[in-house]
């Protein structure tokens, strides 16, 4: 050993007094200063220090500077280069990477003679360089802490060496008091800290000592550094199992120790610090033993059992330190430093039950946090909704989700199963506030949509009728209503919707029927109350048809409430925007939804609309009646799913067609991202950028999902009814509903089945591929059991006869499956697909129509392909607003090296 | 990273030419038994554990064998035997056959570090073969010496001297002894001992010691003990499937330390620090899962990575998912957060979701927007959670978790699973 050390160690220690533990005369090296961790921690360690580091190595990054609020740090290739150029320091930190610590910390002492301290902040070195490194330092006496901690620091001083305590805010945390804190733990030498400040204790030096084998400055140098400050009357140490350090400590002064680590002795390894390991000697239970022994205790200190010696106490929580140590103190006759600020009791910063009723136990109200949080938190309070983080959509969807294994797709966690019980109103909701909405909901949606299927004197009619006239197919007469409601004819409504948002936001509004809330507190000027009233008399007069309307559903909202109460005739936008903003209102606040999608909700509304709207011909929309169905009538009695069967057929249902209806709505939702008409939303979203969201077009991305309908996908439903037309063209079936039909269903399939397998023996003869795949029968998936069947077709079937429902077409396709095994046409009874079943379905709701001669085979074909687009609409809705919300700018694209050229 | 026996011990030791038994493995024939019984008098046949289990010979799991019936006898009886030490069964998965050593004298010697006299130790006594926290400490030696001059002939000498050893067997201990150093030095050992060191009579009387029994531990943070091309098999019995898909992500960059407390358990709680593992693993016992140290200021890929797989094998027997460390010093509170939430997300999205409450306490640099950041997600996917401060004691925060697990299996998480719509669990 070169230099003599504090007498009576039997190795060497330089620190005499924790006093010079972290010292403003301190200069400092850090080795490896511009790694990931000294390049977030030193500039504030430099900053607090009031600029106590000369310089830092980084090998290969030689006249490059470390920049810091207290000026910037030169960096050299290595230590001596640093000496070279005339610095000179006492102090060195090391944050290199494991195996590098060793040789650092030999270079640290071979090239500078002044070097006195070395702070270890590197973790994982191993115990092999720790033992070289302790060898290196005693023989030319160096003091060490570390490795694996995280550094020293004076309160007194405002001075951190080496890591970061206090973290990125040390004043927080290192309060001027009269406790120093030796502890294992890094994070809890800064959290005990904090504790003590909520106790009245502020701090003097504070040393973490790491958990590793090696611990250099252990408990024994700490216990003489501490008798020799002056500036100390106690310490807290935070000890952990492993090794024998605070075996036989000196304490002279009062201290509360907390060993942690009893559970430990059943760890076969350790885990975070690798010295925490105890044998059978040095687990918790001797170190608490032999603390207790060095207090005169006999007994862990507990708030309901306090027992403490005015030499120390020993906890084994350490929540409970400040009370241990306000005793301790007590028993010395010292008080606290300063007042208490605070306490520990649990105190949630943020939290949501989302609606469960907990027990008194588990259900803590929010409490203010503690200063500057709580100006961070009320910031963050002031966001509204949900934040959802960008990422590629490409073929991923958070709307939508299909399980391969039963084909059966889910939308915002609702089965599609479960959507075809649901009235039209509820999913189209669910789609965009991916909430099932509550009744006084479904009467606001219902208004907000059917409010927009007039559309006498709109150029969207004009459009669709052109479309229809010109032949297309029911998806691009929607699609071209669907143009004209451009952002221009969007904008005004839109703008009231964010205003509502902006307005009632902050004001704590979380239910929007809260009776007692007082719209007072809501400021009104000018231009808010122009987003809402007009003067338009006939805009006018359709917002009192709404208005009277949503009085007859008795769901008022506040949002609406707000809107008559302005000065002024309240003109569409005004109670369109009042009506959106209350059904995104809950989800909003619970941020199941973003704040993009409440603000955007009276597009796709509109868009429902319109798309109804649309696919009743010209002359059915007049001033004030669509289909002469007068506007309040509309409004008020008739649900969309009486309107889209009107639309269909001419004519209103019976409940039992309407539920019909809805349950084949329901099911044709979505069939997850993968389908051709989700990609051409994603797609039309993906090419406008959603990372601008504003300059997304919605109704072209409604639009790209149409295009993206036809004949094969969405129009094909008519080819199962086609068979069907086929199959009963030679019969009288009457009311197809009705299970007295008379027909013999068997002596039909077999008669097909026959004929089938022959078409199917002949063609094979001749080599051709066989006849045409039976429409509505067979799966890829459900295929191979004696007996198969598509879920969605039991769901349906199984719902049909809780309600007491028949279907001749239904019953038709299960003697067909039947026969056709039967017959030898299928080596196994095929399935029922979702297909035939909603040809099924649909058949029988037309095929009194049809029978009369009232609708012709087109439009049967017509009306088929129409009822997927209405089901589907909604779907599409759900991935352009996930999309929107969640995609990058043409994140869709193929990318080249994954495109084909074929020849 | 323990390893016991002779079956590896004997190779180990041949890199520093220290003298050993002969030794056969599990797959020797009964020709090679047969020789061995005639070239060593009798044998001794000694199950093979994976990892370190001791007091083999106290628990009767050392046969001898004076011919190959017996030898082949005491091969089925111990072939698969289960050996329980503590809380750990181990299963013995084939046996070695040692020639046994005639010896006068029995030596006890070992290497680790000492917190005591913070160096490299020795241990050693001639009266060995027997647990050395039995033999009276005037007979025990324990001596430091200088890493850095390394364990020297003259260490030995006068820790022989001290304790009295028999003369005849201080010159050939002071002889082969110091190899020993270079064994644990040089190859990342933490531990090494050998006992019995058998002190037999060479070809000129000359007494040479023979290692008949090897144990050593590795340190897992150093590189050095794979120069020695151990197969990695022999420690996996050590970690499960979870651990060894989280040791793939072990850097000193963000530790990600793992073990499994009750595979059973109902609470999972990535922990961050060292300390925060020791007091939360001690109030949850065996109500967590894993016990873990995810401190050190992970980035986010490996954090989110971490979290993936720890959600991936535990998430759905879950009650309460649990983020806890005391203030952070360094590690960055939204990047961890946001990694773990994106992890939830893409679970939930993965596997669907489950009816689990979240509680989180944490303290540390970008704190709010890190809580921020978890609290958005678990609107997002409708989970209740309750976020703490470090003004709440985090002890206090790991009862309150406790007492969310407590409802949740009393009838909570049906109710949780049937608000977010989840069909009831089997």
């Amino acid at each position: 050993m070169n230099k003599k050390g504090v007498a009576g160690f039997p190795y060497f220690v330089g620190i005499e007094s924790l006093a010079q533990v972290a010292t403003t005369d301190d200069t400092i090296c850090v080795l490896n200063i511009l790694g990931t961790e000294s390049r977030q921690v030193t500039p504030v360690s430099h900053a607090y220090s009031g600029g106590n580091i000369v310089f830092g190595t980084s090998p290969g990054h030689k006249g490059e500077v470390l920049v810091t609020k207290a000026g910037s740090i030169p960096v050299f290739d290595s230590v001596r280069e640093g000496l070279d150029a005339g610095h000179h320091f006492n102090t060195g930190v090391v944050y290199l990477p494991p195996s590098g610590v060793r040789d650092g910390v030999a270079e640290l002492i071979r090239v500078n003679p002044e070097l006195a301290k070395v702070v270890i902040l590197t973790e994982k070195v191993s115990i092999h360089d720790a033992r070289e490194i302790r060898a290196f330092a005693q023989s030319n006496g160096i003091d060490v802490f570390g490795g694996n901690c995280l550094g020293v620091a004076d309160s007194w001083n405002q001075v951190r060496i080496g890591g970061a305590l206090g973290g990125d805010h040390p004043e927080e945390s290192l309060i001027k008091g009269s406790v120093a804190i030796y502890s294992n733990s890094g994070n809890f030498t800064t959290t005990i800290a904090q504790y003590l400040a909520t106790g009245g204790w502020g701090t003097t030096t504070l040393i973490s000592s790491g958990k590793d084998v090696y611990i250099h400055f252990a408990a024994d140098e700490f216990a003489n550094a501490l008798a020799n400050d002056d500036r100390s009357r106690a310490a807290v140490m935070y000890i952990e199992p492993g090794g024998y350090y605070e075996q036989n400590l000196n304490l002279t002064k009062p201290v509360v120790a907390c060993v942690v680590g009893r559970w430990k002795s059943k760890l076969t390894r350790a885990v975070g610090h690798a010295g925490a390991m105890g044998g059978a000697g040095d687990n918790a239970e001797s170190k608490e033993r032999w603390l207790m022994e060095a207090f005169g205790v006999d007994a862990i200190f507990t708030p309901e059992n306090p027992v403490a010696s005015a030499k120390g106490a020993v906890v084994i929580n350490i929540a409970h330190i400040p009370l241990a140590l306000n005793k301790v103190a007590k028993l010395n006759g010292f008080a606290p430093d300063f007042a208490p600020t605070g306490n520990l009791a649990l105190k949630p910063w943020l939290g949501n039950n989302q609606g469960l009723d907990l027990p008194p136990e588990v259900d803590l109200p929010i409490a203010r946090a503690i200063a500057p949080y709580d100006l961070q938190i009320a910031r963050l309070r002031q966001q509204i909704g949900a934040v959802i983080p960008r990422q590629s959509m490409r073929d991923s969807s958070g709307a939508t989700r299909m399980d391969p294994a039963t084909q059966i797709t889910s939308v915002h966690g609702h089965s599609v199963l479960d959507l075809a019980r649901l009235p039209f109103e509820v999913n189209m909701a669910l789609a965009l506030v991916h909430e099932t909405i509550p009744e006084k909901d479904r009467a606001l949606l219902h208004i907000a949509v059917a409010a927009q299927a007039n559309l006498v004197g709109d150029p969207a009619l004009a459009a669709a009728d052109a479309a229809r006239e010109a032949g297309t197919a029911p998806n691009l007469v929607m699609a071209a209503a669907a143009c004209m409601v451009g952002p221009t004819r969007v904008e005004r409504t839109l703008k009231a919707a964010e205003r509502l948002i902006d307005l009632f936001g902050a004001s704590g509004l979380r239910d929007p029927y809260d009776d007692s809330f007082d719209l007072g507190q809501i400021p009104v000027d000018d231009e808010t109350r122009a987003l809402f009233v007009g003067t338009d008399p006939e805009s006018a007069a359709h917002a009192r048809a709404m208005l009277a309307a949503v009085d007859a559903s008795g769901s008022r909202s506040v949002f609406l409430a707000f809107v008559e109460s302005l000065d002024g005739q309240v003109d569409q936008d005004g109670v369109q925007a009042a009506l959106a903003t209350t059904l995104a209102w809950g989800p909003l606040m619970r941020k199941r939804i973003s704040r993009l999608t409440a603000a955007t909700l009276p597009w796709y509304l509109r868009l429902y609309g319109v798309s109804i709207g649309s696919t009743f011909s010209a002359p059915r929309h007049r001033q004030g009646s669509l289909a002469d169905i007068p506007e309040a009538e509309l409004l008020e009695r008739t649900t969309l799913a009486e309107l889209a069967f009107l639309a269909l057929t001419g004519k209103k249902p019976t409940d039992r067609e309407a539920r019909s209806l809805e349950m084949l709505m329901g099911l044709l939702v979505s069939n997850g991202p993968g389908a051709i008409s989700a990609q051409g939303a994603k797609g039309a979203v993906s090419a406008d950028g959603p990372q601008t969201p504003e300059r997304v077009q919605i109704n072209k991305a409604m639009v790209g999902f149409l295009t993206h309908t036809g004949f094969a996908h969405g129009g094909n439903g008519f080819e199962g009814m086609a068979f069907l037309l086929d199959r009963f063209a030679a019969v009288d079936v009457g009311d197809p509903t009705d299970p007295d039909h008379g027909l013999d269903l068997r002596a039909m399939a077999m008669a097909y089945a026959k004929d089938y397998k022959k078409q199917k023996a002949l063609a094979k003869e001749v080599g051709a591929s066989g006849p045409p795949a039976l429409p509505g029968v067979h799966h890829p998936v459900f295929k191979g059991k004696a007996v198969n069947y598509d879920p969605r077709e039991q769901f349906v079937a199984s719902t049909m006869a809780e309600r007491g429902e028949y279907n001749i077409f239904h019953d038709y396709f299960r003697e067909l499956v039947q026969a056709l095994f039967d017959v030898g046409a299928s080596r196994y009874v095929f399935c029922i697909n979702v297909d035939g079943m909603i040809a099924a379905l649909l058949l029988a709701l037309l095929w009194p129509d049809y029978q009369a001669g009232r609708i012709t085979e087109h439009e049967l074909e017509t009306a088929a392909f129409t009822v997927f687009l209405l089901g589907r609409m909604m779907g599409a809705a759900a991935e352009i607003d996930d999309h929107l919300n969640r995609g990058r700018n043409m994140d869709t694209r193929t990318p080249a090296s994954e495109c084909k050229f074929v020849t | 990273m323990q390893l016991t026996g002779m079956l590896y011990g004997a190779d180990l030791l041949k890199h520093v030419g220290f003298p050993t038994s002969d030794v056969l493995g599990p797959e020797a024939t009964e020709e090679e038994i047969q020789a061995l019984i005639e070239r060593c008098g009798s044998i001794f046949v000694k199950p093979v554990f994976k990892g370190g289990v001791g007091k083999k010979g106290k628990a009767g799991l050392i046969g001898r064998a004076h011919n190959l019936k017996e030898a082949l006898a005491e091969k089925q009886r111990l072939y698969f035997v289960e050996h329980r030490v503590g809380n750990i069964t181990a299963q013995a998965q084939g046996v070695t056959f040692e020639g046994s050593i005639p010896a006068e004298f029995e030596v006890y010697f070992s290497i680790s570090d000492s917190t005591v006299f913070r160096a490299p130790t020795i241990t050693l006594t001639h009266m060995g073969g027997v647990a050395i926290e039995e033999l009276d400490k005037k007979y025990v030696a324990n001596i430091p010496f200088d890493p850095l001059t390394g364990l020297k002939a003259f260490v030995i000498a006068n820790a022989l001297e001290d304790i009295g050893a028999p003369q005849e067997i201080i010159s050939p201990l002071v002889q082969h002894l110091p190899k020993l150093w270079e064994l644990y030095h040089h190859y990342g050992m933490t531990v090494l001992e050998l006992n019995p060191i058998r002190m037999t009579p060479g070809p000129a009387g000359r007494l040479l010691p023979v290692a008949c029994d090897f144990k050593c531990q590795f340190d897992r943070d150093d590189p050095r003990a794979t120069r020695l091309g151990l197969p990695a098999s022999l420690f996996s019995a050590e970690y499960s499937d979870f651990e060894t898909e989280i040791n793939q992500l072990r850097t000193y960059q963000g530790q990600s330390d793992v073990f499994i407390i009750n595979p059973k358990g109902t609470i999972l709680a990535p922990t961050f620090g060292g300390g925060a593992n020791s007091l939360v693993t001690q109030v949850l016992g065996d109500d967590a899962i894993i016990s873990t140290d995810f401190g050190g200021n992970p980035p986010y890929a490996k954090m989110r990575a971490v979290a993936h797989i720890c959600f991936s094998h535990y998430l759905e027997q879950a009650n309460v998912l649990f983020v806890i460390g005391g203030k952070a010093n360094n590690t960055d509170i939204y990047e961890t957060f946001r990694a773990i939430a994106d992890a939830l997300r893409e679970h939930f999205v993965e596997h669907g979701p489950t009816p689990v409450f979240v509680v989180i306490g944490r303290g540390g640099p970008k704190l709010v927007r890190g809580m921020g950041a978890f609290a958005d997600t678990m609107d997002a996917l409708g989970l209740p959670y309750a976020v703490f401060g470090f003004d709440s004691a985090i002890s206090e925060v790991v009862n309150y978790a406790q007492r969310v697990n407590t409802w949740m299996q009393q009838g909570g998480r049906e109710e949780l699973a049937a608000h977010m719509r989840l069909e009831p669990e089997a």
